[in-house]
């Protein structure tokens, strides 16, 4: 095979589709989103509950509280602000028809006992619906409940008992470390969704390159001038970089906002810490995308257009994601027998490994096996998908049948 | 007709000679799809400098042969040598014109033509430079820039022909390169064909346009069930076709014509049309000069090459004969 000529190919295919209004619109609308979504959550999540209370309990927001009980007179300083003492229900009454309270609490007597509140008010349901959820209540009553308890650490305590702190345990029955954890969750669902999300998006700007080279004709003069598999080769580095390059934009954008930032942190720290999961990860991720690409490229080249094609090659994004279908085993046994056998054949080793390396030590014949069949892999799936490419490619306005796709692959 | 086509018998003997080395060899090629055999060991053979016509009915086998020539399809028997080596080592020397045409619709012409060029090994610069002078030539320097779904079907058909040679082969393959165009551009063509000729270049022509193949081709070879039904030069199986007649163009009356003209018929436009017997054209002129007959012209009659490759793809040979009684004519003189 002719390097320089699938250099020529891939650089040709980048400079065509980065330039596409299509992709450029694609790869700007995704942070464009992220940006608005992260506004506008932040503007709610701070904002929100003040805005639906203007908005559906509009008036004053104070209540006020008749203590027959007497542990609630007089009100704590910190909830002065909000919470006013009435004589009685009636003036407090009163003052809710006035609209100056915005609703009394009437706080019997053998309230300890039954812990029974009156709640007087004349909104509707909207403005009563969360009061005994409601946090803010919750703590006016344990701080006046507890308000002649000398230990403050208690008194904070019985406010919030628990905070809880989960220690798993490995299989060797040593605790794991909370960076642990995160590589073992993190990591390999970063990768592998990276590869199937990188699969996707190059295999659709790989289906519509060679659909329409297909369908404008001009395939025959660039078959006429390199081979299928340089052809196929040069397609699958160029559009690569323009999944990649999306998939770069997307996720810088991701690190430029505030929750994506997190995110990508959480993925940053456990590579740090486990540098062979990431170096293994990136290689299965290469290996992976070259195997999917080739493959969805030559049988693309079936289709009779680029709908067909699609049809066609979503077998193989179906094959990319067979793994998800046995994470729970994944978690449970790394090492099942079912998930060594996805591990060792080609099409689901990338995904498959990805998900395990992180959750154990992966036996080492595994790792060889599953790289080895991927290495070996990519160019025989090169030399078939060159000749289906060939011969796919010259078969204007209809696909080959099952039998006609063996007998392509023996004349080819 | 161009001055180049009117060369001097001198340049077009040393062209002959020159036309003896062997640019392309077609040798016992065969090709099946499953019972189906598309190309039924044909062999030819293509000489330097030459315009060679690969003729056929549609479904002959044509376009197979070229894809196999340019290493688009594998054959399944027989060997093909292009400039003396297999087709895939020599991609860069040789251009082609496919009949199933097409470019990079959304991309500017002289980015396409850049491309194309360096995909055949030409670089960068040298692509733009001969992109931009072919683009000339054919009169479409000012759409350089344009993108190729704004050109015409025709200015795109064009473009393609200059695609085929913008990194300067040595062995072109036009498979119909005449389709679609209008005369003018057909004239436009036929004159760059032959500029290519007499700059030594060689090409193959594939055309159903048999007065473009009479004006241009040397020598043909005509393909029907995949296999190779005449083979040779131009004027000889012209020759072999003839129908044995003369047209002739006398200042007097016509008399006293030998016993072997078996049927003198005179034209509209006064000449006479006769039909030879046992007599050869050159005794028949021989016969009239000794008498002083007044000729003014006297042209031996000849089958147009459209009425030649219809009997024998119908089956008949030349002078009535049985066509599959033919033998393909060893016209390479290998």
């Amino acid at each position: 095979m002719n390097l320089s000529k699938i250099g020529l190919i891939a650089r040709h295919e980048y400079g065509i589709n980065v330039r596409r209004p299509g992709f450029l619109i694609l790869t700007a609308s995704v942070p464009l989103l992220g940006a608005i979504t992260l506004f506008v959550a932040t503007f709610f999540s701070g904002q929100a509950g003040q805005i639906l209370e203007n908005v559906f309990a509009p008036g004053p927001r104070v209540t006020g509280v008749v203590d027959h009980w007497g542990k609630f007179t007089p009100i704590l300083p910190d909830y002065q602000d909000r919470f006013v003492l009435y004589p009685d229900e009636a003036t407090g009454q009163a003052a809710v028809e006035a609209d100056e309270i915005r609703r009394l609490l009437v706080i019997p007597p053998d309230y300890l006992e039954t812990g029974q509140v009156t709640v007087i008010t004349d909104e509707g349901s909207l403005g009563v619906a969360d009061l005994e959820e409601s946090s803010r209540l919750h703590r006016f009553f344990v701080d006046h409940l507890l308000r002649d308890f000398p230990d403050p650490l208690l008194r904070e305590r019985l406010g919030d008992p628990i905070d809880p702190v989960i220690v798993f345990l490995s299989q060797e029955g040593a605790p794991r470390g909370t960076v642990d954890m995160v590589v073992s969750f993190v990591v390999p669902y970063f990768f592998s969704i990276l590869l199937i999300m990188t699969v996707f998006v190059s295999s659709g700007y790989l289906l519509n390159s060679v659909t329409e080279e297909k369908t404008s004709r001009v395939i025959e003069i660039v078959l006429s001038s390199v081979t299928p598999q340089e052809l196929l080769a040069g397609k699958v580095m160029g559009l690569g970089a323009v999944g990649l390059t999306q998939m770069a934009v997307w996720l810088a954008s991701a690190g430029g906002l505030a929750s994506g930032a997190v995110g990508l942190l959480g993925v940053a720290i456990p590579l740090l810490a486990r540098p062979e999961v990431f170096v293994l990860a990136v290689l299965y991720y290469v290996l992976g995308f070259l195997v999917y690409a080739v493959l969805m490229g030559s049988v693309g080249a079936l289709g009779a257009d680029k709908q067909e094609a699609q049809q066609l090659a979503g077998i193989f994004s179906f094959l990319a994601a067979v793994p998800f279908f046995v994470v729970g085993v994944v978690f449970t046994n790394p090492d099942a027998p079912i998930l060594r056998v996805l591990s060792w054949f080609p099409l689901t080793a990338p995904t498959m490994m990805m998900l395990r390396l992180p959750q154990a030590q992966v036996p080492t014949v595994d790792i060889l096996v599953s790289i080895l069949g991927l290495v070996i892999a990519i160019p025989l799936v090169l030399w078939l998908g060159g000749k289906l490419f060939r011969m796919g490619l010259l078969m204007y306005g209809k696909r080959p049948s099952v039998k006609e796709i063996w007998h392509l692959l023996r004349q080819a | 007709m161009s001055e180049l086509s009117e060369q001097a018998p001198a340049q077009r003997a040393k062209q002959r000679a020159e036309q003896r080395e062997v640019v392309l060899e077609v040798e016992g090629l065969v090709k099946r799809y499953d019972s189906f055999t598309a190309v039924d060991r044909l062999s030819f053979a293509v000489h330097r400098g030459e315009i060679f016509g690969l003729l056929g009915p549609n479904g002959a086998g044509k376009t197979t042969t070229i894809r196999i020539v340019m290493d688009i399809f594998k054959a399944d028997e027989g060997q093909v040598r292009v400039l003396g080596q297999p087709p895939e080592a020599v991609r860069s020397r040789t251009g082609y014109l496919p009949e199933e045409r097409g470019l990079y619709r959304d991309q500017k012409v002289l980015d396409v033509l850049v491309y194309l060029a360096e995909l055949k090994g030409t670089p960068r610069s040298e692509g733009r430079e001969r992109a931009m002078h072919w683009l000339e030539r054919v009169g479409l320097a000012e759409w350089a820039g344009k993108k190729v779904k704004d050109l015409s079907r025709g200015m795109q058909q064009k473009v393609q022909f200059v695609a085929s040679l913008v990194h300067d082969p040595d062995l072109l393959i036009l498979d119909e390169p005449f389709q679609g165009l209008d005369p003018v551009n057909v004239e436009l063509l036929k004159e760059l064909i032959w500029e290519l000729q007499a700059g030594g270049k060689t090409v193959v022509l594939s055309a159903h346009q048999m007065n473009l193949v009479e004006a241009l081709c040397d020598r043909i070879v005509l393909i029907n069930r995949g296999r190779a039904v005449l083979y040779g030069p131009l004027e000889e199986i012209k020759r072999e076709y003839s129908p044995r007649a003369v047209h002739l163009r006398t200042a007097a009356p016509l008399d006293g014509l030998p016993p072997h003209v078996v049927r003198a018929e005179e034209q509209e436009d006064g000449s006479y049309l006769l039909e030879l017997g046992d007599i050869s054209p050159q005794a028949l002129l021989r016969y009239l000069v000794e008498r002083d007959v007044p000729v003014i012209s006297f042209d031996v009659a000849q089958l147009p090459l459209e009425e030649i490759f219809i009997r024998v793809v119908q089956g008949e040979g030349p002078a009535g004969a049985p066509a599959a009684t033919q033998e393909p004519k060893g016209g390479d003189d290998r």
